[in-house]
């Protein structure tokens, strides 16, 4: 699977290079991209990146400086000549202020020093998307005639307006991000009560039950239960 | 003891220098002004004697005083008769006369007036020396705590004669030789005191600019030790123990700066190369966390890349552990080896690394060195591998000896016909985790940039040397030169 780029399917998903040589980073960058929502190519060698980088139109690319056959900064240098304006992420493993100008200067749109967290990435593609306008991430979603406003952080059923804790909230969100993806528990954990709460993972249930009598969720349930395993969205079904 | 030692070293030196100039001073000093005192008292006499010779010669000797003896013979007169006349003839204004005759007794004293000195009363002991034939009897006096010079001058009836009959006893005052030896004396002291200034300026001056420097020095050494490693004492050029302590002290800091500056990057270094595998681990833990761990196949492929990385972590934590062990020579065991059977042994298992390029053994004479087998084993291992490394297959690896001169040693060297060094890297290669420009493509990832720092602790550590010649497309030589003993 190294050494060959991917390409994935999904119309309408963020289109995202990922140009990295070390194969294990490369690996979780492709895969939690993909998972997270955005479609990945993932590269290992620079020059090969930088064909994909002319010949596609990407949304993001996340470049990585130190690569064997061709650095960052050249790359970065190379596409902007040709006049592309797609966003640019640079990895660099150097703190060093200057290799953030030189990176900046060369024409990436922002760093990200190694070691990086995960959930600090996604939010500055997120924000790089924004800024570029090319891709807008939903402020509202709508389903089974519940509306969530992402920056108002309203809920209404009906027009009725939902009073939700904002742990019932980020709940709901994540149903609603990703409608028929089974959560487990420990994933619902973890994305919305954070990587380092230790608990028993029951507190899922107490809170999704409280959700759903709020939301009136009678059978066949919008959020359903699948038994030992966790929780799913089907907004289709119930209506 | 204690008060003098809890002076600084400025005080003590200049006082030591002062203290020992005025000793030396005062020795001279002393020395001198005896000496002028004897010269200017022995003049003094010499000139009573000349003085009085032609007084006395003319008054005994002299024809007119001659009287007639009875035998119609000329006569001396006697002395009892010339005496008066000739003591007031030898009496001046600093000097009085006193005749005694043949026994000692005084026959006249020359003093009229009030100025001339108090003849001094006769000491028999020398009045008898002179009576005796003694010309040169000279002793002083003081009489009220003033000072005169007697001299006695036998008198003879004729030039020369035995025949003494009297002695003429000079007293002479010495007040204004006192006065010339009190002003010499005086202006001795002067100039002594002057020198002793002088000498105490120079002397702190000296002491002090030398000091100061030593402060310098003191002040440097503080900024340092604030971590201001920077700072050099940096004396102006000179060559006496003071600007060759600091010379030296700069050169010891160069040293340390420099052996810092070394373990700063390697430790940069070493956490650079941490954060590769760290960063990998962070994000692919991050990333099942966030829910790929409920898909199973995705979530091998993480764990599986986290295994590498880990794998990765604790070979890089292996060879850093290496690497300090062999910092330390306490560990090495030395044995006698034969270098033909140990290269015969170890040829093979060089070969397994590679086995598609070709290894050739240049035996050189057959000689016994004393090495520790593990370690060297291990220096080959690693510049076997990084020889195979550089070559394309059906490469050619030479793994050799050869006597050496100068020290008395063996040169053992690894060399191979791939491609090369770039010359900018050269310089770096032995450097902890350096990578060239021309890494390669370590598909592996199990180069940890420290094989080669291993290989030159190892050799360090044997007191021998590492060297590398290196032609960009026509190969890489390395060179170990190991001393005997």
């Amino acid at each position: 699977m190294e050494g060959k780029e991917r390409k994935l399917e999904g119309a309408g998903k963020p289109r995202v290079l990922v140009i990295e040589d070390e194969p294990t980073i490369l690996e979780f960058l492709e895969t939690g991209l993909r998972y997270e929502g955005y479609a990945p190519t993932a590269v290992r060698e620079g020059k090969r990146g930088l064909e994909l980088a002319l010949e596609e139109a990407f949304d993001v690319i996340i470049l990585d400086i130190m690569l064997p056959d061709m650095d960052g900064f050249e790359i970065c240098r190379r596409i902007r000549e040709r006049g592309e304006t797609v966003s640019i992420l640079m990895l660099t493993a150097k703190k060093e202020i200057e290799d953030r100008v030189t990176g900046l200067d060369a024409g990436a749109d922002d760093y990200l020093t190694k070691p990086f967290s995960f959930k600090e990435l996604l939010a500055r593609l997120r924000a790089l998307l924004r800024r570029s306008g090319r891709y807008r991430e939903p402020v509202e979603f709508r389903a089974a005639g519940i509306t969530l406003n992402v920056e108002t952080r309203e809920v209404r059923r009906e027009g009725n307006l939902l009073s939700l804790t904002p742990t019932e909230f980020e709940l709901l969100k994540m149903f609603m991000q990703h409608p028929r993806r089974v959560f487990t528990r420990e994933t619902l954990l973890n994305r919305v009560w954070g990587y380092h709460y230790i608990g028993d993972a029951n507190i899922v249930d107490v809170h999704v039950s409280h959700l759903r009598e709020k939301l009136g969720d009678k059978p066949p349930r919008l959020i359903r239960t699948h038994y030992g395993v966790g929780y799913s969205f089907h907004p289709e079904e119930a209506a | 003891m204690k008060t003098w030692s809890r002076l600084s070293l400025r005080l003590r030196l200049t006082l030591l220098f002062v203290g020992v100039l005025a000793i030396l001073l005062s020795v001279m000093g002393w020395v001198f002004y005896q000496d002028a005192r004897d010269l200017l008292v022995e003049t003094t006499a010499a000139h009573l004697r000349a003085r009085a010779k032609p007084i006395i010669e003319h008054w005994l000797y002299g024809k007119p005083l001659l009287t007639t003896g009875k035998q119609g013979t000329p006569k001396h007169r006697p002395l009892k008769e010339i005496a008066p006349f000739l003591a007031r003839d030898l009496t001046s204004r600093n000097t009085t006369a006193l005749i005694l005759d043949e026994r000692g007794r005084r026959l006249a004293d020359g003093k009229r007036l009030p100025e001339e000195p108090d003849s001094a009363p006769p000491v028999p002991r020398y009045v008898r020396q002179a009576l005796k034939g003694k010309n040169e009897v000279t002793y002083e006096i003081r009489r009220d705590s003033l000072p005169f010079l007697v001299v006695l001058i036998p008198l003879r009836t004729s030039p020369g004669s035995r025949n003494i009959v009297g002695v003429v006893q000079l007293t002479s005052s010495l007040a204004s030789v006192e006065k010339t030896l009190a002003r010499h004396g005086l202006m001795l002291a002067g100039m002594a005191f002057l020198a002793l200034l002088a000498g105490s300026i120079l002397g702190l001056l000296v002491v002090s600019s030398s000091l100061d420097e030593l402060k310098t020095m003191v002040s440097t050494c503080r900024a340092i030790a604030d971590g201001n490693l920077g700072r050099r004492v940096a004396l102006p050029e000179r060559k006496d123990e003071i600007g060759q302590l600091a010379h030296a002290f700069d050169g010891m800091v160069d040293r340390l700066a420099e052996t810092m500056g070394a373990q700063r990057r390697f430790i940069a270094n070493a956490a650079h190369e941490l954060r590769t595998p760290l960063t990998a681990l962070q994000g692919s833990l991050e990333v099942l966390l966030r829910g790929v761990q409920d898909d199973p196949a995705a979530a091998a492929r993480l764990i599986q890349g986290m295994y590498r990385e880990v794998t990765k972590l604790s070979r890089l934590c292996e060879r850093l552990l290496d690497l300090s062990r062999m910092e330390g020579v306490g560990s090495l065991h030395k044995q006698p080896i034969a270098l033909r059977d140990f290269f015969e042994g170890l040829l093979p298992q060089l070969e397994r690394l590679a086995p598609d390029r070709e290894w050739v053994l240049d035996a050189g004479p057959h000689v016994t060195l004393q090495f520790d087998p593990e370690m060297f084993r291990q220096v080959f291992f690693n510049l076997a591998q990084n020889a195979a490394q550089h070559t394309a297959p059906g490469g050619r690896i030479v793994v050799g000896w050869r006597l050496a001169t100068r020290p008395e040693g063996v040169t053992l060297y690894v060399s191979d016909d791939g491609e090369g060094i770039d010359p900018e890297d050269l310089p770096h290669i032995f450097e902890p985790f350096y990578r060239g420009r021309t890494r390669g493509t370590d598909e592996t990832g199990s180069g940890t940039g420290l094989g080669l720092s291993i290989v030159k602790a190892i050799v360090t550590a044997h007191g021998g040397k590492v060297e590398v010649q290196s032609v960009p497309g026509k190969g890489t030589k390395i060179i170990l030169s190991v001393p005997f003993g």
